[in-house]
């Protein structure tokens, strides 16, 4: 076993333990904090993948950005911090069934995809290459989504100052 | 747009006039002093702890009357005729054994109010400033010379004398109200005299 | 450096513990001296002389202060979010010492040589926000709330020009590399500039080309706007409501004692520091020499990287005398006005000049 792959191990077990804590604490805002140690480690097994790209936008988008966002609207909404959530187990044959498949469906797609086995020459920077695929091959779908985020933006600043005229 | 790039303008070079003077102050000499090391030179009627030369103290008790907020305690003993407490510096005659003269510095209000009466200028403010303490009771300052003993002894004194005196006022004032009667009686008579005399 | 520990050591896993270590070390240092410069400056702009009584002017006074940090009582109210209040400054500091991480101290220490440096930063700079949020919503308290609320509004806010002008200085870069491709990795934004004062990108990149004297203009407006940004992403005055002692009682540090403070604290002058040496990377020149190096002409190798060191420091010092200044000079803005500065102003400009930087570089 190499540092990696305990470094692995150890991004691997943050994730699973806070998804975990996520779902089941009973405070949401303990939930919306929880949810950070995921994000990290999702990123840290990015990085581990040789995805250094991705792993800083994962941080930066979802620690940064949705998550403070969360937390925000968590911590300005009246009392929502008090709300009991509700974390029992019910309906638990349909859950099983349902978990059943799922399980079934990946690991059926483990088996029959041919995985490569002999790891790829890892690039040293992926920045060059993604930001050359972004502008030239997918440059219409890159900008359709800045105009839809766009409008999104609009829509929400005209909705918050609806009241004002 | 203009008053836009106008507002930008000013708080930049506002910022910047700010900081060319904050800098400039940089290497202005420190208008402070090291206050345990250095201290300034108090003016000279500063108004700070009072104290009390007891060798002068006639126990006329006008500074506790003076006093607005009643922090100065005086008790006293008269002397006996045949002691004598010896003259102030400036010539009085002291009579009176000061037993007790308590400041309760913590209440005094440096009004100063107390120093002005006093015949004999013995009460005055001094120079020091610091006098913090840890109890509050550590800040009555007791300035009378007599121990506790010394004062019992001399009201004890004084009380024996006082006995004394009163047996012979007592006598006296016997001897006295005998001879007032007499006196009365002759007056009496004149008065009747005088009075056929009118009628 | 890393391959100088590993056969010191004979062991990489060691050679790794240590030389991440490194930075820890200078933060400390750093701190001791940054409290104790900020005091000293403090007095000295007031007319004052600040500490005096311990050691020679004060010297010793941050490590006489340090102890009685250490020594203090760990109070932690009963209503706190226990859990939370515990690892919110962890995760303050580790998020500003991660971002040491990528900040290159001299041509042969840098923590990791990873290209996407400054992109890095920014975003590692996340995890701050979340543990300040995590601070003021943990203590329970309603000026820690209020505080947290707004440090985290203003750092996501000013993240906004801060990135543009990031990006519109890697731009600047890609006219040096040799494969024409601009860099964001602060080591190579940092060779670019050697040499001398003349090649820094704050006086518009190397050479005598025209696009060098085209370019000046803009690359003064980025510092001006980086620099400003960055001091609200510090949360330093004049933007440091979310501390404002006066009116929320120092924010979400409120109910913070003893060492779980002083992290805080130590977060505070490391991220003021990380932010400085950011400005000093991509404006002037990093850890280069703006007059060449006395290792070069006497011939010692080794004395090079020291020198890039020492003028890594001093550039990184030099900025957050500059932070300090500000401090002394300027006070607080309001929320409102806090907000205007960012999305009317700062932005607007950071993106015209990032276009004209744009152009420039493209012609
Ligand atoms: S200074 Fe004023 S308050 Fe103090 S003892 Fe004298 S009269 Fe009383
Ligand atoms: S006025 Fe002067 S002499 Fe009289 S009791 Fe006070 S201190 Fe003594």
């Amino acid at each position: 076993m190499t540092i990696y792959d305990i470094i692995f191990y150890l991004f691997a077990a943050i994730t699973v333990l806070s998804a975990f804590l996520v779902v089941t604490a009973k405070n949401i805002v303990h939930s919306a904090f929880y949810l950070l140690f995921t994000f990290f480690g999702v990123a840290g097994l990015y990085v581990l993948l040789g995805a250094d790209f991705i792993a800083i936008v994962q941080i930066m988008v979802y620690v940064g950005g949705i998550l403070i966002l969360l937390l925000f609207g968590v911590m300005l909404t009246n009392k929502i911090t008090s709300v009991e959530i509700k974390s029992g187990t019910i309906h638990v044959l349909p859950a099983v069934i349902g978990l059943g498949l799922f399980a079934a469906f990946v690991l059926s797609t483990m088996m029959t995809t041919k995985w490569k086995s002999n790891p790829a020459e890892l690039p040293f920077t992926t920045v060059y290459d993604l930001g050359y695929i972004l502008i030239n091959e997918y440059v219409l779908i890159f900008e359709l989504l800045g105009i839809l985020l766009l409008i999104a933006l609009i829509g929400a600043a005209s909705i918050a100052r609806k009241d004002k005229e | 747009m203009k008053q836009y790039l106008l507002n930008t303008w000013e708080a930049l070079s506002t910022i910047f006039i700010g900081m060319k003077i904050t800098f400039g102050h940089l290497f202005v000499p420190a208008v402070t002093i090291q206050y345990p090391d250095v201290r300034v030179r108090l003016p000279e009627r500063v108004r700070n702890r009072l104290y009390v030369n007891m060798d002068d103290c006639i126990g006329c008790l006008q500074c506790a009357r003076a006093c607005p907020v009643d922090c100065i305690d005086i008790e006293t003993v008269k002397s006996l005729p045949t002691e004598d407490l010896g003259k102030t510096s400036n010539g009085k005659k002291k009579a009176l054994w000061v037993t007790k003269f308590d400041i309760d510095i913590a209440k005094c209000c440096y009004c100063q109010l107390c120093v002005f009466p006093c015949p004999t200028e013995c009460i005055y403010m001094t120079d020091v400033y610091e006098f913090s303490e840890f109890g509050r009771n550590d800040l009555v300052y007791k300035f009378a010379t007599l121990t506790n003993e010394e004062a019992k002894e001399k009201a004890a004194q004084y009380d024996v004398f006082m006995e004394e005196k009163e047996r012979q006022k007592a006598e006296a004032a016997k001897a006295k109200a005998e001879a007032a009667e007499k006196a009365k009686k002759e007056k009496e008579n004149e008065e009747n005299k005088e009075d056929n005399k009118d009628k | 450096m890393h391959q100088l520990l590993e056969e010191i050591f004979g062991s990489e896993l060691i050679a790794i513990i240590i030389a991440s270590s490194l930075p820890l070390i200078f933060i400390t240092v750093l701190v001791i001296f940054a409290v104790l410069l900020e005091r000293k400056v403090a007095g000295h702009m007031q007319d004052r002389l600040g500490p005096m009584r311990v050691g020679y002017h004060g010297i010793l006074q941050t490590i006489a202060d340090f102890f009685k940090l250490i020594q203090k009582e760990d109070i932690v109210a009963d209503t706190t979010d226990k859990r939370f209040f515990n690892l919110a400054p962890v995760l303050v500091f580790a998020g500003s010492y991660a971002a040491y991480a990528a900040l290159p101290f001299s041509s042969a220490y840098i923590g990791s040589r990873i290209d996407l440096g400054l992109f890095y930063i920014v975003a590692i700079s996340s995890l701050v926000v979340a543990g300040i949020l995590m601070a003021g919503w943990s203590s329970n308290n309603k000026y820690s709330l209020l505080g947290a609320m707004r440090s985290a509004a203003q750092i996501v806010s000013y993240e906004i020009p801060t990135v543009l002008v990031i990006l519109s200085m890697v731009m600047i870069s890609a006219n040096f590399t040799v494969d024409g491709k601009g860099t964001l990795s602060l080591m190579e934004i940092s060779e670019i500039q050697t040499s001398s004062f003349w090649n820094w990108f704050v006086l518009g990149g190397a050479g005598f080309s025209l696009s060098k004297f085209l370019l000046l203009p803009f690359t003064m407006a980025a510092f001006l706007i980086f620099l400003i940004s960055s001091l609200a992403e510090v949360n330093r005055t004049p933007f440091d409501m979310p501390e404002a002692e006066s009116e929320l009682v120092a924010g979400y540090h409120t109910e913070y004692s003893g060492m779980k403070f002083a992290m805080f604290f130590l977060a505070e002058y490391a991220n003021m520091f990380a932010v400085s040496a950011i400005a000093a990377a991509i404006f002037f020149g990093g850890y280069q020499s703006p007059i060449g190096y006395l290792g070069n002409s006497l011939g010692i190798e080794w004395l090079v990287p020291i020198e890039q060191f020492f003028w890594f420091s001093v550039k990184g010092v030099f900025f957050v005398f500059v932070q300090m200044w500000l401090r002394w000079t300027l006070p607080r803005v309001r929320v409102d006005q806090l907000m205007t500065i960012c999305w009317k102003y700062l932005i607007p400009y950071a993106f015209v000049n990032l276009t004209i930087i744009g152009i420039i570089s493209l012609i």
